[in-house]
């Protein structure tokens, strides 16, 4: 299992070359940089960025590729080897934000399978199946409010990973894929919680629910597109069932796609040394392991807490026909929100900016590719100076409709 | 019937021609099919005016509409004189009454409608005459006083329809402007001695209820005064009046030391405190007040009522409490329906010490008012302990605590002997 992947630590040292903290070294030979693997083809360039064979005999375990049995490793010893694999001790607090993410996602499968045994998703029954959920099911209150902090928590882990990954320079080759899949769960992620929120039909989801869509139509070309899939602009029983079906079934295969994608990435290039490197030691796998069961439970821990102590409870049901006062969309989108409601700008070139900044943020590693010498301490600049932007125009969001 | 034969009818085709003349070409370009398709359309009701439509228009447009158009009653059925021919002569000959005289209708209307042969076919009443007799309007009338309300007064004289019709003068919600074209007449009404009640009556609850919320049941003139037998209620016949409605504040009221008094003093009973015609919705707050205005501050009396007042508003802001407290459980969200239906209960009694206050007797009212304070009071101290469980949800929670930091004690003795084996 881990043969192919060769010794992690020379491996880290190897990628370290191409990372933050060395860009004004001259860039290395092999295999940080693009330029070689352009000549030799896409599958060498994504050969050095992902574990292409293991995804490839991942394939021959549902036989759809008919391949030799590797008889050779008796899986305890497959296990022993695994437990005692050195891991840089690096691997923990704010870098290992990724796996906090793989267990809220997991925690979030678990109490939506139990929440999906009761809710029914039209829109006569959404509201009071949530309520009944909620209400009159032992521990039902408890379930939902774990699911609900869950997302939250989640959320904010994704982008605070996003953050974190541009802070330390990770979407620089061999990394492009790992910032890619990185960008485009975050942005599943959003598109969960968006879904999400609207199921339990009650007064504040559901106009929130509206708000969104109406920024989500705003955009050129993309928006009504998005918006046919979404089920059409008017938030009724077809958006309930298709937001459903994407909660529960489309976002979450996706969502696992890319998981499986990170991880390979990971596997294949090895964990990112910190920005301010020296020689550090390593453990093994085991006591990895164990740490990262600790900051699990503790995760757990502050989830119940929040849960208990903070629940979100809910409004009334929703009713098309009034609009209770101060609706505002789900908090990610209060900065587009602002921008179509107070740029005095025609709506679509609004919307083609935000698409632009959407793609540039997307296509990073490549815009830095390009540009090459751009400095990493004014792109961090730059970065920041985006993100404050972002959440001034936040606050404009909300502050629109305050009364 | 019978006089209406084949001539009747051989007049109508001469009729119908002889309007098709006079309206000109204009009508005559109008396709005929009307014609052939006799019976179904309002247009036969048209024979019901007979030729004296032809002299007069108006009257007839306005009779054409009438509900008596629609039952064979014919101008003649009422003037007199023959409608089947165009001489004036001839047709305001014999048995010709023309107007009648306005001490004669009343009598003119009653030959048919006093008539239980002739009503009964329509299910109506044939006493409106001899009611008429007995009230103000017919007894100045029998005095020699023409200028009072007869028959035509209110139905109208040519367009007279159902009081069902909304279009009628009698329908509820018209009621009031149609009593009002002369009670609301000052110089027709001060020589009587009567005042404006159609402008009181404007802004009086009631009246409110009626145009405002449209309830066609709120009560109108009519309700109070009688229709027919209109006449304004006695002092000792107010209650009984008021009653008819408000029955739970009569039968308090009846019991009081109030209904005697009154009586005795000659002032009208409910009226005395609530008015008469513009009536205001009553304010439990008044109880405090009004008291004093007949028995003087520092009475007896005028203490009863505050305490009155006193416990009305410490029972509702009991209810008020747990209709709170039952929003709050509702949000959490609590299982409410029960609770629901006790605070309704709460509300009920509460509602019931404002009838009960007629009565003047503590007793009773605190009976109803405390009973709503402690079905309130009962209803906050469960829901409380159900806001409790709340309270125990976080003590569960320092428990959890407790396990989440042994487990990680645990887990880090774990990591440390994985460490101390590499």
């Amino acid at each position: 299992m881990s043969s192919p992947r060769g010794n992690p630590p020379p491996a880290a040292g190897g990628s370290r070359a191409g990372d933050a903290d060395s860009a004004d070294r001259p860039p290395p030979p092999v295999p940080a940089s693009g330029h070689p693997a352009g000549r030799t083809g896409w599958v060498e360039w994504l050969e050095q960025r992902l574990n292409l064979t293991e995804i490839f005999s991942f394939l021959t375990h549902f036989g759809l590729v008919y391949a030799p049995i590797d008889r050779s490793r008796p899986v305890r010893e497959v296990v022993r080897e695994l437990a005692t694999q050195p891991v840089p001790s690096y691997a923990r607090g704010p870098r290992v934000l990724g796996l906090l993410a793989a267990i809220l996602f997991g925690l979030e499968a678990l109490t939506g399978v139990l929440l999906a045994y009761y809710y029914r998703p039209t829109p006569e029954a959404a509201f009071e199946s949530t309520r009944t959920i909620v209400r009159d099911l032992p521990a039902g209150w408890f379930i939902h409010e774990m699911h609900a902090w869950g997302a939250y928590l989640l959320v904010a882990v994704v982008v605070l990973r996003l953050l974190r990954l541009f802070w330390d320079g990770l979407y620089r080759a061999p990394r492009e894929v790992l910032w890619w899949s990185a960008v485009i769960l975050a942005w599943l992620v959003l598109q969960l919680d968006f879904t999400g929120r609207l199921l339990t039909w009650d007064a504040r989801s559901y106009w929130s629910t509206v708000r969104g869509m109406e920024v989500v139509w705003a955009l050129p070309v993309v928006g009504p597109v998005l918006a046919f899939l979404l089920g059409g602009r008017v938030v009724n029983e077809d958006v309930l069932i298709r937001f459903y079906v994407l909660h529960l079934l489309v976002l979450p295969a996706f969502y696992l796609t890319f998981v499986y994608l990170t991880f390979s990435t990971l596997r294949r290039v090895g964990l990112s040394p910190p920005a301010d490197s020296g020689p550090e030691g390593t453990v093994t796998f085991r006591h990895h392991l164990y740490s990262m069961l600790i900051l699990s439970v503790l995760l757990f821990g502050v989830l119940v807490t929040l849960a208990t102590l903070l629940p979100f409870g809910f409004a009334g049901p929703a009713d098309p026909y009034s609009t209770p006062l101060g609706v505002r969309p789900p908090w990610y989108m209060l900065a587009p929100y602002a921008l179509f409601q107070r740029l005095p700008l025609p709506a679509w070139v609004t919307g083609l900016l935000l698409l632009g900044a959407a793609v540039a943020v997307l296509l990073l590693p490549l815009w830095i590719r390009e540009r090459g010498v751009l400095e990493p301490r004014r792109l961090r600049t730059a970065g920041v100076a985006a993100l404050a932007v972002w959440a001034a125009l936040s606050v404009v969001g909300m502050l629109i409709d305050r009364r | 019937m019978a006089r209406r034969g084949m001539a009747g009818r051989l007049g109508e085709v001469v009729v119908a021609l002889a309007l098709a003349c006079a309206t000109g070409p204009a009508a005559r370009a109008q396709p005929s099919d009307v014609i052939s398709h006799p019976g179904s359309s309002p247009a036969q009701a048209s024979n019901a005016a007979g030729r004296c439509g032809v002299c007069h228009p108006r009257e007839r447009v306005l009779f054409e509409k009438s509900r008596h158009a629609q039952e064979d009653i014919h101008c003649v059925s009422c003037h007199g004189g023959d409608d089947r021919t165009l001489d004036q002569g001839v047709a305001h000959g014999s048995g010709f009454r023309g107007r009648p005289a306005r001490s004669a209708i009343p009598a003119l209307c009653a030959s048919c409608h006093a008539s239980e042969e002739r009503m009964r076919a329509y299910n109506l009443p044939v006493d409106q005459f001899a009611l008429y007799q007995t009230s103000g309007h017919g007894r100045r009338l029998a005095s020699g006083d023409t200028r009072v309300a007869v028959c035509s007064d209110c139905h109208g004289a040519h367009d007279i329809l159902p009081p069902s019709d909304p279009a009628s003068y009698v329908f509820a919600l018209n009621v009031p402007k149609t009593c009002g074209r002369c009670h609301g007449d000052s110089t027709l009404m001060r020589p009587r001695g009567r005042r404006d009640a159609y402008r009181e009556y404007q802004a009086s609850v009631h009246a409110h209820e009626l145009f405002d919320k449209g309830n066609p049941r709120a009560p109108t003139c009519v309700s109070c005064h009688g229709v027919h037998g209109a006449a304004p209620p006695q002092v000792g016949d107010v209650d009984k009046v008021c009653g008819q409605c408000h029955t739970a504040e009569r039968r308090y009221f009846v019991a009081g030391p109030h209904r005697e008094g009154l009586t005795r003093a000659g002032q009208p009973e409910c009226a005395s405190c609530h008015g008469d015609h513009a009536i205001q919705a009553a304010r439990p707050e008044r109880l405090s007040t009004l008291c004093s205005q007949c028995h003087g501050e520092p009475s007896q009396q005028a203490r009863l009522g505050r305490r009155l007042w006193t416990e009305y508003r410490a029972a509702a802001q009991e209810v008020d409490k747990a209709a709170a407290i039952l929003e709050r459980a509702e949000a959490v969200p609590l299982q409410t329906a029960d609770y629901r239906a006790r605070l309704e209960e709460a509300r009920t009694y509460l509602r019931e010490s404002l009838p009960a206050a007629h009565g003047m007797n503590e007793e009773t009212v605190s009976g109803f008012t405390l009973r709503a304070r402690w079905v309130s009071a009962e209803i906050e101290h469960e829901i409380y302990g159900k806001l409790g469980n709340l309270r125990t949800r976080k003590f569960v929670l320092i428990l959890f605590w407790f396990y989440v930091l042994l487990t990680i004690l645990v887990l880090r003795r774990f990591r440390g002997r994985a460490t101390r084996v590499e």
